[in-house]
């Protein structure tokens, strides 16, 4: 997708770059491809070793941006723990076609702060930056394909596959188009519960109707 | 075809995520409809990252930070992303498919006066207020200006105004210096925020104060 296919430095430019930049471009591509081999070690194996890289790498940048931009010491470390956090939980997200890294650490610790700061300001816990910063582009996502009418068949089928608790989460959101938090009101269940299970739910979905229809 | 998009202050101040949530999610809702501010955001990311991740240099964290590592790596549990799928909304019996933005961002029951009707949506911060505004054919917003900042963002079908005509994933933003008075030909509906109550300017339609009060 034109989005984000920008590179920052494109390598048909490196030929007519000067010495002293070929170096830095040569560093920085040598930097991306090795931050990328750790975030897909995290993705894929759950390597503790390639997340401490990350870690190494990243925490203290965010840490830096975190202070100059609310100048909080406690809040920083907060920001630092749950970009981190994202990072771990979201690797598989990450797709090296798309974009750098570091352009992608840099939507989640965005996304992070934004949530955190209007959980404070607001008292809202309503998590809404993946919505307004998507960290994929929507025309890859293969669950936004689930949710066609046309496939509301298919989905009510393989819906009774599910555990109780799950059913009821995508027919509440899907089917009578309940928000999380009427969701979470509805079921008296943490908003966090809600999102999980629908998640846990959309996966387990995805993968019983692919099975059958590949 | 799409004219009005968010300015580059805008989308430098969106990227770095510093907008109030209504004005953000005003700009990703665009974002949805308008692939030349598409490519824009997805630079603009790029820019930043470079320069808090690759330019940036940043002391390292003095405390021992294997506890928080431990902390996160102890649960293998991961995110599936977020789904795009788009919800539909029947008002008046016309049927909508909402933006993406919007999946978890719960709206108020609808109410109207006339041809318009609005339903808040749960964005508020401070006094800013964020609605869906539904104007059904042949109907118009009366005559006025704003003392803060309006934006508007033509969500489905079309309207006009003294400055020109406008389509959906048009992003209109006023302040207090304009005047207008939106007319709609085939309806529309609309995603507006507002910083401020409407003023209504002329003769008769200072009486329609109620309208001022459902759109704010």
């Amino acid at each position: 997708m034109q989005a984000h296919s920008i590179g920052l430095l494109p390598s048909n430019a490196i030929g007519i770059k000067p010495i002293a930049m070929k170096t830095e471009t040569e560093k920085t591509e040598t930097e991306h491809q090795q931050l990328a081999r750790w975030l897909s070690d995290v993705a894929g194996s759950r390597s503790k070793a390639a997340f401490t890289e990350l870690f190494k790498f990243f925490a203290p940048k965010i840490r830096q941006f975190a202070i100059s931009k609310f100048g909080n010491e406690a809040l920083a470390h907060e920001i630092v723990q749950e970009t981190m956090t994202n990072v771990w939980r979201k690797a598989h997200l990450y797709n090296q076609d798309k974009g750098a890294p570091t352009t992608w650490v840099f939507t989640v610790m965005r996304n992070a702060a934004f949530d955190l700061l209007r959980k404070i300001n607001n008292s809202k816990e309503d998590c809404l930056s993946d919505d307004f910063w998507p960290l994929m582009e929507a025309d890859d996502d293969p669950v936004a394909d689930l949710a066609e009418d046309k496939n509301r068949t298919l989905i009510n089928e393989h819906l009774q596959e599910l555990p109780e608790a799950q059913k009821e989460v995508v027919q509440g959101f899907y089917f009578q188009e309940l928000t999380h938090e009427q969701l979470a009101e509805q079921l008296n269940i943490p908003l966090g519960t809600v999102k999980s299970r629908l998640r846990l739910a959309l996966a387990k979905l995805k993968q019983n109707i692919g099975d059958n229809h590949d | 075809m799409i004219k009005h998009h968010p300015s580059h202050d805008l989308l430098v101040a969106y990227t770095q995520g510093e907008l109030p949530a209504a004005l953000a999610a005003g700009i990703a809702m665009h974002r949805e409809l308008c692939p030349a501010c598409q490519a824009d955001i997805a630079q603009l990311n790029e820019v930043h990252a470079e320069q808090h991740f690759e330019l940036a240099e940043a002391e390292p964290i003095g405390l021992d930070m294997s506890a928080m590592i431990d902390a996160i790596t102890s649960s293998d549990a991961i995110d599936v992303a977020n789904s795009y799928q788009h919800k539909t909304l029947t008002v008046n019996g016309v049927s909508y498919q909402l933006p993406a933005a919007l999946n978890n961002v719960a709206a108020g029951k609808w109410s109207g006066i006339g041809g318009i009707a609005r339903s808040r949506l749960s964005l508020d911060d401070g006094d800013i207020r964020a609605s869906l505004l539904q104007i059904l054919p042949n109907n118009s917003v009366p005559e006025h200006t704003h003392n803060g900042f309006e934006l508007t963002l033509i969500l489905d079908g079309s309207f006009h105004d003294d400055m020109g005509s406008y389509v959906a994933g048009d992003f209109i933003m006023l302040n207090g210096e304009h005047h207008h008075s939106p007319v709609t030909d085939e309806g529309c509906l609309c995603y507006t925020v507002l910083n401020n109550s409407m003023h209504f300017n002329k003769g008769l339609n200072k009486l329609l104060n109620p309208i001022g009060k459902l759109i704010y």
